[in-house]
């Protein structure tokens, strides 16, 4: 019987999170023992019972972490704890901030082979075989993990959720050791929402629409809102936005900004430096709207629009309005 | 043995100006070149990060750089903006001439303050009725006890309307020609002094240009540079070595618009290919990588000529006037490159070919390049 | 306060990727490598500390090969590090980067270390493992994705803003502590020349390669580039609202990204 592998939960309101729902495809298809849920905090039997919904039968929890935000290194304690426990020698999480540094903190706490942004994983005896996008999309490598242990965490919108097999799994408490005083020393003192306005938050939104220079001022840049609003997608900008001071620096898509990898991006008057490229070229679909027909962005577009944005944008806005409110 | 390779010290000083020509200039060459505008910002910026005078020793405040390092930064900037770096170097030119003839009192006096701060400072020399021929300069210094009086008009001079330092070169006595030039430091300050217009240009626009006038101003013989007659001579191995590093503008122009041709000759299509598959672009393209690559290395080989102690006329008149022929052709096949849009404004490759036509001027005419060119050689022969 | 910055020399963001002739990675022949983008901003972040905390230090260390390693120290140097520490990693590139943080960690447990900054991931590998387990080798609290870092003096702590997928969570912990930085909210400034020519003549501590411990590996196995992008599919119209018609229609029936 091969070791069991452990997916480590995230959510909100009791349900599990689009990237753990991800990991536990990731574990389903990655060959090996059985795959054993972990969630940690007040929320964690709903999301034990949550687990059970998509045929995990056993999920262990740790209620409590002492407090409900903590450092990411007293998480890697429990990770590590309850990996140990089931004696699991594989451990998934999902495409998120949280999981990816948790990735990090595990690796070393548990002394594993690590990889982030998976995009596909297969096992091959005792090594596993990744692959992920690297240098901003523009490549892809592949890396061989070797054991004893491995630490995947997945990339954000790149496996299906799994299919639904309801059951109602084992759920066992566990109690990880204490960890040292100086981790739990920090606060958290205030969470606030997103700056990116109403809408999906830049980072895990399945669609993104980002303004460039060619909106030419801060005020034209509600046309790009409007689009995203009518789209139901999170809005981005170029650097040339943020440093002009049109909209914060949190909206800016690119190497000294947020990676994006929504299903659909949409680049309004951005004339594509490659700086703003390695931000967003991961994203599954590229559609390009500027002036310039020469303008690398429709190199590395799927589809593209050669326009004036400040006719186009209030069409395409009407037209998704139109056909989404049918 | 000869070794082309640069030094890790010469390559991180060509990524500042790479780094600096990329993010500050490039973004506002078009703007700058269609309004015209004079970014000071950009040049505030160049000043503190010490790429504005460079020849001027460290323990002066500035950059203390040789001819060679001058060159790698130079071509750096113009290939983003000729006219930005025209009015960036100008003090190299302006200064320079105290560096030759100033006493170590008065380099302490005048280039101790006016490095410690952003400044500009203008090269006076041409007058309107000549330029090439600096013997024959119109501009009367007269002496009247511990001072003299300057009168008359230098025209085409670079940043003067923003010039707080102003390098001139007058004559005592007109009669003895090149033997009665003297040259002498004037501060923008001292009563009158006075400059025109900015003139419109063709090109560099980003550069500002006018005459200055010169109305009875006073200045003391303190701040006379050498002795009277002096002057020819200080100007003429100024010259000789700022003559350089406009080869390296020049070679920067170039490389820039065979980047732009041959980029958009993978890109633009015609009879169902990309341009850059037909012979007919291929030689184009291939002709102006030979004379990127020469300009390069003969403003390479006269800088590290000067820089060895040798005097470098013959191999900095060869680089500037060859460089400078060829930043002209180079952008004149970029133009043919792209076709109709290579004429239009809206592409930035037309803007290369009248930056170009410039280099091909100043500091020197392409025909007193030659004229000297020739002199040197046929010096061998006789 | 002493500050850590670690940094890591990446190919410069213009660099036009080849596979190397194993297959394996990148070829780094010919390329060119620079101070990673968020490494930057974190030194960036480290100088302000120094300049708004008098008696402040900022110890720049960074784990990789000669040449390139050395080179962004000196990078860093001529930007206002203090001093600079090498440790020396093996050749090429697509190393593993919990190797790079065991070096990393073994380097700043030698020095005074406050604070240590690091970017929260690099333009490269792109995997953020650095930051987290450098908190674990150092058991120090660690938070990766901060935008923003401050010090209260009269608290003597660090406050500072993450960024999360949700918004953004204030912070305060005290130091020792690990920041992984996702931006800098001042641009990074640019090296002076007189800088930069004095950082050539700065003296870097070379801290010699130590073997790997046997344990776990990452290594990488392939390196592939896309096929050329054939470019955008360009939509033709005659009015705005034709050439809209006609891209939702795109985005509905052959790209389905919505219903």
């Amino acid at each position: 019987m091969s070791a069991p592998i452990l997916v480590v939960a995230e959510g909100s309101d009791g349900r599990l999170g689009g990237p753990t729902l991800e990991s536990i495809s990731v574990a389903r298809t990655l060959g090996g023992g059985p795959v054993i849920g972990f969630a940690t905090g007040r929320a964690a039997n709903e999301l034990a019972s949550d687990f059970g919904r998509f045929g995990v039968d056993r999920v262990l929890i740790v209620p409590n972490l002492g407090s409900d935000a903590v450092p990411v290194g007293v998480h890697a304690n429990a990770v590590a704890f309850a990996a140990d426990h089931v004696g699991a020698d594989t451990v998934l999480f999902g495409g998120s901030i949280f999981g990816r540094d948790l990735a990090g903190h595990l690796a070393v706490r548990w002394n594993a082979a690590v990889a982030t942004g998976v995009i596909d994983a297969r096992r091959d005896g005792a090594i596993v075989e990744v692959r992920r996008p690297v240098f901003g999309g523009r490549a892809t490598e592949t890396r061989r993990l070797e054991g004893p242990h491995v630490v995947l965490a997945i990339r954000l919108h790149a496996f299906a959720a799994p299919s639904e097999d309801p059951g109602t799994p084992l759920v066992d408490v566990v109690v990880p050791p204490p960890v040292l005083p100086a981790l739990l020393a920090p606060r958290r003192t205030s969470v606030e929402p997103s700056t990116a306005g109403a809408g999906p938050s830049l980072g895990d939104a399945s669609i993104v629409v980002s303004g460039g220079r060619g909106v030419r001022a801060a005020e034209n840049f509600q046309l790009v809102e409007e689009l995203a609003a009518s789209l139901g997608a999170a809005v981005g900008a170029s650097r040339a936005v943020t440093d002009a001071g049109w909209r914060p620096s949190s909206f800016q898509v690119g190497q000294t900004g947020r990676s994006v990898s929504p299903q659909l991006y949409v680049a309004v008057g951005i004339s594509g430096a490659i700086q703003h490229l390695v931000g967003m070229l991961s994203s599954r679909v590229i559609v390009a709207i500027n002036s310039d027909p020469s303008a690398p962005i429709f190199r590395v577009a799927d589809y593209g629009i050669v326009g004036d944005l400040f006719q186009i944008l209030p069409a395409l806005t009407a037209e998704i309005r139109r056909v989404r409110g049918s | 043995m000869v070794d082309f390779s640069l030094s890790a010290d010469q390559e991180s000083l060509r990524d500042l100006a790479r780094k600096f020509a990329r993010s500050d200039m490039a973004p506002h060459a078009a703007e700058c070149d269609r309004t015209p505008r004079f970014p000071e910002e950009i040049y505030r910026k160049a000043y503190e990060l010490g790429l504005m005078n460079l020849n001027v020793p460290v323990e002066f405040g500035g950059s203390g750089l040789k001819v060679f390092e001058q060159c790698l930064i130079v071509e750096e900037l113009a290939h983003a903006c000729g006219g930005m770096t025209t009015s960036v170097i100008a003090n190299c030119l302006a200064l320079e001439p105290i560096l030759l003839g100033g006493s170590p009192e008065q380099q302490e006096r005048f280039l101790k303050p006016f490095c410690a701060e952003y400044n500009f400072a203008s090269f006076g020399l041409t007058e309107p009725s000549g330029g090439s021929d600096a013997g024959g300069l119109q501009t009367r210094a007269r002496r009247e006890g511990d001072h003299y009086v300057l009168d008359g008009e230098k025209c085409f001079i670079t940043n003067a309307p923003h010039a707080s330092l102003f390098t001139v070169f007058a004559t005592v006595d007109p009669s003895r020609r090149t033997k009665g030039i003297t040259a002498f430091v004037v501060p923008r300050t001292a009563r009158g002094v006075s400059t025109g217009k900015d003139e419109e240009k063709m090109g560099h626009r980003a550069s500002s240009t006018s005459t200055v006038r010169f109305d009875g101003v006073e200045v003391p013989v303190n701040d006379r540079l050498g002795e009277e007659g002096e002057g020819f001579s200080i100007a003429m191995r100024t010259l000789d070595q700022t003559r350089t590093p406009i080869g390296a503008l020049a070679t920067g122009i170039a490389q820039a618009a065979l980047d732009l041709a041959a980029a958009y000759s993978l890109k633009r299509q015609s009879f169902g290919k990309p341009i850059s598959e037909h012979q007919a672009i291929q030689i184009k393209l291939a002709n102006m990588a030979q004379a990127v690559h020469a300009a390069r290395l003969l403003t390479w080989q006269a800088a590290w000529t000067i820089d060895q102690g040798g005097k470098g006329t013959l191999e900095s008149s060869i680089a500037k006037c060859f460089a400078s022929d060829s930043a002209l052709h180079v952008a004149d096949e970029a133009i043919q490159t792209f076709g109709g849009y290579g004429y239009m404004k809206e592409y930035p490759v037309e803007k290369l070919l009248r930056d170009a036509k410039l280099t091909q001027i100043y500091e020197g005419a392409n025909e007193i390049q030659r004229t000297v060119i020739a002199r040197e050689l046929l010096r061998r022969y006789a | 306060m002493e500050i850590v910055v670690c940094i890591k020399p990446v190919p410069e963001a213009e660099t036009r990727l080849r596979v190397a002739p194993d297959g394996r990675t990148l070829d780094p022949e010919g390329v060119k490598f620079v101070l990673a983008g968020y490494d930057e901003s974190a030194l960036e972040q480290a100088l302000l500390l120094k300049e708004s905390l008098p008696g402040s230090k900022v110890h720049a260390v960074a784990y990789g090969p000669a040449p390139r390693t050395e080179e962004v120290l000196r990078a860093a140097v001529a930007l206002g590090a203090d001093l600079a520490t090498w440790v020396e990693g093996p050749p090429g590139v697509g190393g593993d980067p919990v190797a790079a943080a065991r070096a990393l960690a073994g380097a700043i447990a030698s020095v005074p270390h406050d604070l240590v900054l690091c970017g929260k991931q690099a333009g490269d590998d792109e995997a953020g493992i650095v930051p987290p387990a450098l908190g674990e080798l150092l058991a120090a609290p660690d938070f990766g994705s901060v935008v923003d870092l401050r010090w209260d003096t009269s608290a003597s702590r660090l406050t500072f803003l993450r960024s999360t997928e949700a918004g953004g969570e204030r912070w305060e912990s005290p130091t020792p502590c690990v920041i992984g930085l996702q931006q800098a909210w001042n641009d990074p400034r640019t090296a002076k020349l007189p800088n930069i020519l004095k950082s050539r003549k700065a003296t870097i501590t070379k801290r010699p390669m130590e073997s790997a411990p046997p344990g776990p590996r990452s290594e990488p196995a392939k390196f592939e580039l896309p096929p050329p992008r054939t470019g955008a599919r360009m939509v033709e119209f005659k009015t705005p609202e034709e050439a809209a018609q006609k891209l939702v229609r795109i985005l509905r029936e052959d790209a389905k990204v919505f219903p």
